[in-house]
């Protein structure tokens, strides 16, 4: 039995190797994704050595400033950049279509700016080639390529009818052909490795590599059986080889975009300036953190000098200015964070209205889980805003604390006036060590797998409708 | 044979294999195909367009309110200033529906205050990422990389498949123009696909009021580019092999033209034509908008007065803070960044200029950034948006200026002469 499929599959590969059509296939993908996984590779790390020297420089820059009123310091603001994941170098992902740096400055939130594709030279959706995206558009181009015949091919020389003839059952065929063609997948892997292997020497955790494979495993798998089933259900090989071919077209060029353009009309979100608008409003209401006198405050105020037993704000030991600055930053984050998360929590969801034709087409399926796995997807996106703006608040409110604390509130109010309090009020620059070191570093191998926890299983219900599929058409098989 | 019976021969022919195509079914089914891709293309397009321009009067319409609301509350100039924002925007052309281009990840709308301008115009309010990861399906897409294929599909064994039924021979022989019924036969099956998919586009852009010639121009476009793919494929399809590898090869150069040279071009011309990092531009503007404070005013107040000398004899700052010395820092920052910002856009330039080169050598592109630019959703358009801001800003600064220089009266009935920003005006 085992001895028979292997010899199906066996004979499956002498056939193909002789094929030049098979090995022209062959050579032109294996030479695209070589090419592309190596440029990706260089391109990648290109940018994660300059956006790490970036994030030297702004650390430095910020680190140097002189001795100055902490103030200053929350407009001066710094900079933070995210370097690329590991497995960046196989998908790159939304990198080049999210900005990828953040300034951080007291009382506002920035956006993420200068994403690559806004200045890149604009040649058309497909010329962000990745290895990941020759793997979801043209890797089943391959597989068609070389499986259309497996069965259609005998059923045309007619030595269909003679196989089954001496006894051999259509299923056994069937698995012997189909084992051939999970061979094919699994050579096709090899490049997906390489650059597995390289990410894991750059520090990626293993099982991060081994999910990547078998989601592009599964996904090929997918391909194989429908070639597999098509070469099986029709008659001609021509009628195997469109029927395919616009299979192809639809699953892979057509849906993907139609989907895009389904959810971004069914699940409509409003744009930031709409959010601002509505958020400015808000804001207005909480007061001026720059002016202690704001009455917005004067309840902080009163009870502060409660707290204390003092009659007049001078005698606080602490400087109201530098009170009221926590204060009112605190009370403004914390409205910015629930506008900033309502607007995640909408992309989230235009993304999952996306996400949902992965049942249609594998292909979303496995891009969603790729970027997924290779810590370049939505999830990532947003934790990076969300950890610049915890380093922002961090920061912003550990200047605030050196205001309250190290500047006496008369030199504060005078310090416009009076020279000499003006000098008093600069505190020492090492206090500007305070600023939190930024790494992004991608989630653990586990939770970014369990993250795409439905794509696994739009791919393995897809492998095993097909499977079924396919047996019971292997039981049907007639010459 | 005279001149009448040649063209008779040839009337008949096309009647002939007019008829034997109306009988073929896998060629009705990928005309049927095209045109409900095309149905589907241009209406996403269409829905697409009108969220952005109900979003854009949603705009308009809070930007107002919110800035008449602001400004009832302000007590002078400089806050006024600070605290009114004021919206930009690029409405879609009448042709954006069949084009979406770069509106999915370029900025067309801002709002804007008198601060140093260079802060805020890279701000983007884009769509969504992954959205505009997979990219939208609009005309351009159907028509530049999924029409190809079907003519391919269609195509490749025009002469494979009568060799495999055993026809090839007769056919050519009983023909007349021997040669002559493959260029029919492909022109024909052309045509529909062409028919399939510009009557979506026509009936939309006719019952959306885009200009005729724009439409026309666009026929012409899908037509030479159908034209273009049609001749490979007859071409190639003469090639005395299977049609799997016919089809084979066809496939692989649709790859080359479609995916391997945009994305080689993009490639080297990123690389030749570098541009400033974004980064460093926001950097340099923020230093010196953040050195200003710590500089002697008059340091400040002469680097403004350089590029503004009618101000020269209002320049002098008496007071700890004056709000005609905290916009003349703006001004200085954003002057600082000029450099680096002109090159920015100078590189954008650059580089679009070259794809536009590349294109010709990828004709898939080519027709993308073609309708594109017809819909006004390029590069070109957007850095005319772009141009568009700053004049506005300029122009806020010119309302302003005057009236914090010369330290006029607050009078809030002078808001009425608040410049408005105004859309791109004329056909486009």
């Amino acid at each position: 039995m085992i001895a028979r499929l292997l010899a199906i599959a066996g004979a499956e590969w002498r056939y193909g190797l002789r094929s030049r059509l098979a090995l022209g296939g062959a050579l032109l993908l294996a030479g695209l994704l070589v090419a592309t996984t190596v440029l990706t590779a260089l391109r990648i790390q290109g940018e994660a050595t300059e956006r790490a020297h970036h994030q030297t420089d702004a650390d430095a820059a910020f680190l140097s400033q002189p001795d100055r009123h902490p103030h200053r310091m929350v407009h001066y603001g710094h900079y933070v950049f995210r370097t690329p994941a590991p497995l960046a170098v196989f998908d790159p992902g939304l990198d080049a279509v999210t900005g990828q740096s953040i300034f951080l400055e007291g009382h506002r939130q920035n956006t993420a700016m200068f994403a690559s594709s806004i200045a890149s030279a604009d040649l058309g959706g497909m010329s962000w080639l990745s290895p990941a995206m020759v793997y979801q558009l043209f890797g089943p181009l391959l597989i068609i390529l070389l499986g259309h015949g497996v069965i259609a091919r005998e059923r045309e020389a007619a030595t269909l009818a003679t196989l089954l003839a001496q006894g051999l059952s259509g299923r056994v065929l069937l698995v012997g052909k189909a084992l051939a063609l999970l061979s094919l997948v699994c050579v096709l892997l090899l490049p997906l490795a390489l650059s597995a292997g390289l990410a894991v020497h750059a520090g990626e955790q293993p099982m991060a590599a081994l999910a990547l494979s078998g989601a592009y495993l599964l996904y090929l798998m997918v391909w194989g059986l429908l070639t597999l089933l098509a070469s099986a259900l029709l008659r001609r090989r021509a009628a195997v080889l469109a029927t395919l071919a616009m299979l192809w077209i639809a699953l892979t060029l057509v849906l993907p975009a139609v989907a895009v353009s389904a959810a971004s009309a069914l699940v409509p979100i409003a744009g930031k300036l709409e959010t601002d608008l509505a958020l400015l409003t808000d804001v207005r209401k909480l007061g001026d953190g720059h002016n202690a006198n704001d009455p917005a405050f004067a309840r902080l105020r009163a009870d502060l000098l409660i707290q204390h037993g003092v009659q007049r704000v001078e005698d606080l030991p602490v400087n109201l200015r530098g009170v009221v600055a926590q204060y009112s930053e605190e009370k403004l984050t914390r409205t910015l964070n629930t506008y900033a998360q309502a607007q995640m929590a909408a992309e989230d969801r235009q993304a999952a209205a996306l996400a949902r034709y992965g049942w249609l087409t594998p292909l979303l399926a496995v891009a969603d889980a790729s970027r997924a796995v290779s810590g370049t997807d939505l999830a990532h996106h947003h934790r990076f805003l969300r950890e610049a703006e915890a380093l922002r608040y961090a920061f912003v409110q550990g200047l605030n604390r050196v205001h309250a604390e190290k500047l006496a509130y008369a030199d504060d109010i005078r310090r416009s006036s009076d020279a000499q309090a003006e000098r008093r009020t600069r505190v020492d620059a090492t206090h500007w060590q305070l600023l939190e070191r930024f790494r992004f570093q991608p989630d653990a191998a586990a939770s970014r797998i369990s993250q795409a926890a439905p794509q696994w299983w739009m791919l393995c219900v897809w492998c095993a409708l097909l499977v079924a599929a396919g047996l019971v058409a292997a039981g049907r098989l007639r010459p | 044979m005279t001149a009448g019976s040649s063209a008779r021969s040839r009337g008949s022919a096309i009647r002939r294999e007019a008829v034997l195509m109306a009988r073929d079914r896998s060629v009705w089914a990928w005309w049927g195909v095209v045109l409900f891709l095309s149905v589907l293309a241009v209406s996403a397009g269409w829905s697409e367009v009108r969220q952005q321009t109900t979003m854009i009067a949603r705009l308009v319409e809070a930007d107002r309110v919110d800035r008449l609301a602001v400004l009832k509350a302000q007590r002078d100039w400089g806050s006024a200033a600070y605290n009114s924002f004021h919206l930009t925007f690029d409405p879609p052309s009448d042709f954006a529906f069949a084009a979406l281009g770069r509106r999915d990840d370029a900025a067309w709308k801002h709002r804007v205050r008198m601060l140093a301008l260079e802060g805020q115009i890279h701000e983007r309010d884009a769509g969504h990422p992954v959205l505009a990861l997979v990219g939208r399906f609009d005309f351009a897409f159907l028509a530049a990389f999924v029409l190809p294929l079907v003519l391919i599909a269609l195509l490749h064994d025009l002469r494979a498949s009568e060799r495999v039924a055993g026809r090839h021979d007769l056919l050519v022989a009983t023909a007349g123009h021997g040669a002559r019924v493959w260029p029919l036969r492909a022109a024909l099956r052309t045509s529909g696909v062409f028919v399939g998919a510009a009557l979506p586009l026509m009936l939309a852009g006719v019952l959306g009021g885009t200009a005729v010639s724009t439409l026309l121009l666009a026929c012409a476009m899908l037509m030479a580019h159908l034209l273009f793919w049609a001749l490979v494929c007859t071409g190639l399809s003469a090639w005395r092999q299977t049609g799997e590898v016919i089809l084979a090869a066809l496939v692989a150069l649709w790859i080359l033209l479609a995916v391997v040279v945009p994305a080689a071009g993009r490639m080297a011309i990123d690389r030749a034509v570098p541009v400033p990092s974004g980064a460093d531009i926001i950097m340099t503007q923020r230093e010196a908008v953040n050195d200003a404070w710590d500089l002697p005013k008059s340091t400040t107040m002469a680097a403004f007065v350089e590029r503004h000398p009618q101000w020269a004899d209002h320049a002098a700052v008496e007071r700890p803070f004056a709000w005609k010395w905290y916009y003349a820092f703006q001004q200085v920052g954003d002057q600082k960044a000029q450099a680096l910002s002109a090159a920015y856009t100078a590189g954008r330039q650059e580089r679009d200029r070259l794809a536009g080169w590349l294109a010709l050598a990828a004709p898939p592109v080519l027709l993308e950034r073609s309708l594109q630019a017809l819909a006004r959703t390029d590069l070109r358009a957007s850095l005319a948006y772009e141009a568009r801001v700053r004049a506005f800003h300029a122009s806020l600064r010119e309302f302003y200026y005057p009236r914090l220089f010369r330290d006029e009266a607050f009078d809030p009935a002078a808001f009425t002469a608040l410049p408005d920003f105004a859309a791109p005006s004329g056909p486009h």
